[in-house]
């Protein structure tokens, strides 16, 4: 009785989130990890890396980088977005 | 044309015994001859699900070793026409063969039978390198759970680099409940994580535990929903076309509610 309603509650009331979407998302991470033998340390390194030359050709708004590793059909893809705020080459360039 | 099939997941405790039982029934059921062979060296248990172990007079070491010959080794099974098991050595160790003894003793058994079914032991390491040896082809078992999707994962890509055929997998102790509330990953869920085509779906169910305690397949049991499962992937495994049918909706008062007032599909479809 008490199971039917907790169920009756969480139709009318909203139910939790369901707990595949946690094992899901964990397993998104967990799989890149899994296959790009990279640490986070180097992660945060070769996004600095990146970082450096993109802005040696423009002004990059640093609040708005997008930089994550995706993974879509089983292979490995770097997504990133950066936000420029001017487009003109710098003078250093 | 003979083919080696080789059952394997990474993760222990998933189901490759019960589905190298069950397929190797099966497929001895369908009119072909099967070998099935336990490679789990030391830990041997594909002879007590098949109920065999108690006419075990040698092994596959002693087979690998030259102690006795390789029809000496083979235990046919009675209930069916063409069914044979090569059961592990007991006392000795994965290192006591190698990829290359493996691979010569499939070649002798592809002689003989129209599939030779490998009962692969858990983990990535000698037992997995021996068992992948003389395959022609893989099946990955899985539960929806992370851990063992996780190490699905792992060992697809070690049987990709190994030059065979994209595998296909096995989702194992589906719980139809469980998915309707949210609580398990569904089949679309798991093959969008591991983007190998689908061979087959079991659901967890009191006869896998049955059949084992008897020595009796399920997959001999007409009415068993695992054995039907079994069946239906068999079918699939010799090539024919076979349909994902919805499992048994959840019949519980809550589920048929639900039905009545239109929240939950009549039918899920697996
Ligand atoms: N579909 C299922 N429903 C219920 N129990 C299962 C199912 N598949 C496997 N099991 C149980 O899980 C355990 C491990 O199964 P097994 O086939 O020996 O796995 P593995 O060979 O991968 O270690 C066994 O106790 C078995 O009874
Ligand atoms: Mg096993």
């Amino acid at each position: 009785m008490r199971g039917i309603f907790k169920k009756f509650q969480d139709t009318v009331f909203g139910a939790p989130p369901a707990s595949k979407d946690d094992a899901k998302q964990r397993l998104k991470v967990l799989l890149i990890h899994d296959q790009v033998a990279l640490t986070p340390a180097q992660l945060d390194a070769m996004r600095e890396e990146i970082m450096d030359v993109i802005s040696r050709y423009v002004e990059v708004d640093d609040n708005g980088v997008e930089f994550r590793l995706s993974r879509e059909d089983g292979a490995i893809s770097l997504v990133s977005n950066v936000p420029v705020r001017r487009v003109t080459a710098r003078a250093s360039a | 044309m003979s083919q080696c099939i080789v059952v394997t997941s990474g993760k222990g405790g998933v189901g490759k015994t019960t589905t190298s039982a069950n397929l190797g029934a099966g497929l001895a059921l369908a009119g072909n001859r099967v070998a099935v062979v336990d490679a789990d060296i030391g830990l041997r248990n594909l002879d007590v699900i098949l109920g065999l172990e108690n006419r075990i007079v040698y092994d596959l070491v002693q087979v690998v070793e030259g102690e006795c010959r390789l029809k000496q080794a083979l235990i046919r099974d009675k209930r069916v026409e063409g069914l044979f098991l090569l059961p592990a050595a007991q006392t000795r160790d994965k290192n006591a063969v190698s990829p290359d003894d493996m691979r010569r003793l499939v070649g002798e058994l592809k002689e003989e039978f129209d599939y030779v079914i490998i009962d692969c032991p858990a983990g990535i390491e000698q037992g997995f390198k021996n068992s992948i040896a003389g395959a022609d082809r893989a099946l990955i078992v899985t539960t929806p759970e992370v851990s063992a999707i996780r190490d699905a994962d792992r060992i697809i890509g070690m049987v990709e680099a190994h030059d065979l055929p994209e595998p296909e997998l096995i989702i194992n102790r589906y719980r139809a409940g469980m998915v309707e509330r949210g609580d398990m990953m569904n089949k679309e869920d798991i093959l969008e994580i591991l983007a190998i085509p689908l061979i087959g779906m079991v659901p967890d169910h009191e006869d896998v535990i049955i059949s084992a305690n008897r020595g009796q397949p399920a997959v001999f049991d007409e009415n068993s929903v695992v054995g039907q499962a079994y069946r239906r992937i068999t079918d699939r495994v010799v090539g024919h076309e076979v349909p994902f049918p919805s499992f048994e909706t959840p019949t519980g008062m809550w589920a048929t509610m639900k039905r009545w007032m239109g929240l939950a599909p009549m039918r899920e479809v697996v």
